[in-house]
């Protein structure tokens, strides 16, 4: 059954292509050396053959036509010779032959000219291997869009290989159907360009309404109307699921920051300054995984954000272990002073890194779960390195939660955070919870290190940007409570981005930070206080 | 608080400021003293040692840690930077950089007057005071204090220095402003003129020095005191704790002020940097290292490590943030008030370590 369906396939095309073709191509050669009315023929018949002609018969076509343009096609007694990159051929057979010395050229009126030059741009479209070339021709074509044939881009855009010129083609058929002379035809394009509503769709419809006919013809006057209509309602839906969207991104990139510090500063009333620092250094540690990662398992590469986090966390809790027994232990009646001890170390930190790493960007790979995105409506891409960023908060989020509600040491953190001296009197080892907590919230801002080093650039300044911004989410949402830190990094996060388009990121800034002051006026305590006993 | 009269080391410290004064003055007329590098270096010192000299008030002496006073320290120095630019293009007729820069033909509505210095310096004040007061008030009245107001006041300091790189705003964006040329009609570049700023510079460290010392003396400075160590109690004995701290304050931004309207003719540009984070966190760290609620310490402080900034920025640049973490390691563990620590173990020989554990720590 196969079988017989491919002999009557194959025997179908051979027919095709000796056959009915052949008599189609002496008749196509006979228009071209005919006069000016058989010349235009000729080149309607080449536009034909480029939208709906098979290959064999465009392969054919395009040197012909391309010839015509050059003026390299002579006609003589036994038809017609080609000049063509192979040299000079008779343009039926293809057979190499040279043009007798009576031969004549025919020489193209300016309208035929326009003629040929749209069916050698279409042919080559169609048939050239080479993509500038097809490029090229696609811009040539697209000045008299409107005259063509809807096949020709159709299968064009169907057989196009290269994505970016693809999308062109498509774009220059859809423009085309939308200046086209039949009124079905342009509301039907309408509603194809209303499926997409984005800013573009919107610049293509938008200068229909000073069209003529949208004043003569209530039917397209509708269409458009209601096109505008739609692509302007998901433009707007698009634009506010982005805002969203970045709000969300921004939110749990500060919460992120921020959930270390609030962890040790509900517990022991200190703002680690150098906190920013051990995020970097969470970031500096993904790098060396990924380095590391390169040289021993190129194959797992790819994945290095995941298997990076129990290292960033690690790396950076042991420092955040080793600083609380060494330096903050003996602060902690001293809560100014630990300020600056630990901006001390943050100094010291960035130092560091600077003279063993140098101070330029590092380079990070972009995984594939990392790249690109989804359009969902309007001009709004759900793209994934936001996603994750999302999604690592998320998780992060969790983590913390059942450590701090679930397990013993979460049950000691809390204890100690509500009342340190009778948490110490019932037996609680508070030095001990002190230094696990610290090396808790540092370990966090490692985590945050390595979800920021796809998004932001990493250098040995970079902490300096979070610290400030996390403390206002500490502030805000109240010392010592997970629930606070998440709702203030949620909502400083979505005024930063509802501020930062109207005024610029400094005026946001400026406003988030009066109206968190204003905030304190009301609730000193922030948002979510626990009621407890402090200092 | 021993009274003036008796209080040793604080007469010598003044009377080392004065005599400092007293020989530049003279090396102003004989070319023999001081040169003009040097003395320039001092008035700088000079400069950072008053703005120490306001943070210690505020944090030495009411407990009230600013992580911020860079702000007050800009606003000086900007306005003294906008009068020194005004007043330079009014007798010469140049230009400033900036508005070439961005193309204006006049100066924003801000800027009238300011070539008038009484006029600059009462704006200086009513700025200051202004947004010192509003801040501390909304602070001081939620009882916002310790390390919410350290950081409240960093973030505030954070966002002036975002503001100020903006090239809108009509106060030289990211490049700042320099080009000073005139000063109360003298050339600035002149070394008659360099030692004349830090003779000017180093009287006003005296004269803050000596007008702070008879505050804290004077039973104000008792009531500081009582706030800084016990505020719950000096409430419920019926003080309003809320009027002293905001007019310490207050006082204390303005001195800040005062520094930078001394500093910024002396290094002759200013920029956004003036209210990074780091050189508030700085202030505190001079005034740690010299020793908090001393006013010597601060003065101290403020000169010790500048100088020693000034010169490993020179000789070894990498090094600087070395040593001064280290430092203030140092300091905050083994010498919790300073070097004041430093001088009472010298003076108490065999009990020494004993008499400093029975200190009264501050908090």
């Amino acid at each position: 059954m196969r079988r017989l369906f491919l002999i009557l396939l194959f025997l179908s095309a051979a027919v095709g292509s000796s056959t009915a073709a052949e008599l189609h191509r002496a008749e196509l050669i006979d228009r071209l050396c005919g006069d000016a009315a058989a010349l235009g023929e000729a080149g309607r018949s080449l536009m034909g053959v480029a939208a709906e002609g098979s290959a064999a018969d465009r392969a054919w076509a395009a040197p012909i036509a391309r010839a015509m343009m050059d003026r390299k096609l002579t006609c003589d007694g036994a038809g017609a010779v080609a000049m063509t990159a192979d040299g000079s051929r008779d343009a039926l057979s293809g057979a190499p032959r040279t043009a007798a010395e009576s031969g004549r050229s025919p020489l193209l009126s300016l309208k035929n000219r326009s003629v040929f030059e749209m069916a050698d741009a279409a042919l080559a479209l169609r048939s050239s291997s080479d993509l500038g070339r097809r490029a090229a021709a696609l811009r040539t074509l697209e000045r008299h869009a409107v005259t063509l044939p809807e096949l020709l881009f159709e299968s064009a855009a169907a057989e196009e290989s290269d994505p970016v010129l693809r999308a062109q083609i498509t774009a220059v058929a859809e423009a085309a159907a939308l200046n086209s002379a039949d009124p079905a035809k342009r509301i039907a394009a309408l509603q194809r360009i209303a499926a997409t509503p984005d800013r573009r769709a919107l610049a293509k419809v938008g200068p229909l309404t000073k069209d003529p006919a949208y004043a003569a013809d209530p039917a397209f006057k509708g269409a458009v109307d209601a096109t505008v209509r739609k692509i302007e309602r998901g433009i707007r839906i698009g634009d506010v699921l982005a805002t969203l969207y970045n709000g969300l991104s921004f939110a749990s990139i500060l919460f992120m920051a921020a959930i270390g510090l609030a962890v040790i500063f509900g517990l022991m009333g200190v703002i680690n300054l150098a906190q920013g620092e051990l995020i970097m250094i969470g970031a500096y540690a993904t790098w060396l995984v990924q380095e590391a990662l390169q040289r021993f398992a190129p194959a797992l590469t790819e994945y290095y954000l995941i298997i990076a986090a129990p290292v960033a966390f690690l790396v950076t809790a042991t420092i955040g272990i080793a600083l609380e027994a060494v330096l903050l232990r003996h602060l902690y009646r001293r809560p100014l002073m630990s300020l600056l001890a630990t901006w001390a170390v943050s100094l010291f930190l960035i130092n560091i890194v600077r003279v063993t790493f140098g101070t330029q960007n590092l380079n990070f790979v972009t995984p594939f779960y990392v790249t690109g995105g989804v359009p969902v409506i309007g001009d709004f891409i759900f793209t994934w390195n936001r996603m994750f960023a999302i999604a690592f908060a998320a998780v992060t989020l969790g983590l913390t939660w059942s450590l701090i509600r679930l397990t013993p040491l979460g049950l000691n953190i809390r204890a100690v955070t509500q009342n340190r001296t009778m948490a110490g009197c019932i037996g609680i080892p508070v030095r001990r919870v002190d230094m696990l907590a610290f090396g808790l919230g540092s370990g966090l801002a490692g985590l945050a290190g390595l979800a920021l080093a796809p998004i932001y650039s990493v250098n040995p300044q970079m902490g300096q940007n979070f610290i400030i911004d996390s403390f206002m989410v500490v502030v805000l949402g109240g010392v010592g409570t997970i629930v606070g830190t998440v709702v203030a990094a949620l909502g400083i996060g979505q005024v930063n981005v509802l501020i930062e388009p109207l005024w610029g990121a400094v005026a946001a800034k400026v406003i988030v930070l009066l109206m968190i002051i204003a905030f304190l006026q009301w609730r000193p305590e922030g948002l979510f206080a626990i009621k407890g006993r402090r200092k | 608080m021993k009274p003036l009269a008796s209080d040793r080391p604080f007469q010598l410290l003044l009377a080392v400021v004065l005599a400092v004064a007293a020989l530049l003055a003279v090396s102003m007329v004989t070319p023999l003293g001081i040169s003009a590098y040097l003395a320039n270096a001092i008035g700088q010192l000079a400069a950072f040692a008053v703005l120490a000299l306001a943070l210690d008030l505020i944090w030495g002496y009411l407990g009230i840690l600013s992580l911020g006073h860079g702000l007050f320290f800009g606003i000086g120095g900007y306005i003294v930077a906008m009068h020194l630019l005004k007043h330079s293009s009014e007798v010469t007729g140049r230009v400033p950089d900036f508005m070439q820069f961005m193309g204006w033909s006049s100066y924003p509505f801000y800027w009238a007057g300011l070539g008038f210095f009484p006029y600059a310096l009462l704006v200086a004040a009513v700025v200051t005071i202004l947004i010192s007061g509003v801040f501390g008030y909304v602070s001081f009245r939620s009882r916002v204090d310790g390390v919410y107001f350290a950081i409240i006041t960093q973030a505030l300091v954070y966002v002036a220095m975002l503001l100020m790189f903006r090239n809108d705003t009509g106060f030289g964006g990211n490049n700042g402003m320099t080009g000073f040329l005139v000063l109360f009609g003298w050339p600035i570049g002149g070394s008659g003129v360099v030692i004349a700023m830090a003779v000017v510079s180093v009287l006003l460290l005296a004269a803050v020095l000596l007008g702070c010392r008879l505050l804290l003396g004077s039973n104000f400075g008792v009531l500081m005191i009582a706030t800084r160590d016990d505020e719950v109690r000096l409430r419920t004995l019926g003080y309003e704790t809320l009027r002293l701290k905001l007019a310490v304050w207050c006082l204390s931004a303005l001195i800040a002020a005062l520094a930078g309207m001394l500093y910024v003719p002396q290094v002759g540009i200013i920029n956004p940097r003036l209210l990074s984070p780091e050189l508030s966190l700085e202030i505190a760290v001079w005034v740690a290292i010299g020793g908090r609620g001393h006013l010597i310490g601060a003065v101290i402080g403020a000169m010790l490590v500048n100088a020693l900034k000034f010169w490993l920025s020179a000789a070894a640049p990498e090094l600087w943030p070395f040593i001064l973490s280290g430092l203030i390691v140092l300091v905050v563990l083994v010498f919790p008030n300073g070097l004041v620590d430093l001088a009472k173990l010298k003076l108490t020989r065999p009990m020494g370590i004993k008499r400093l554990a029975s200190e009264p720590e501050l908090r």
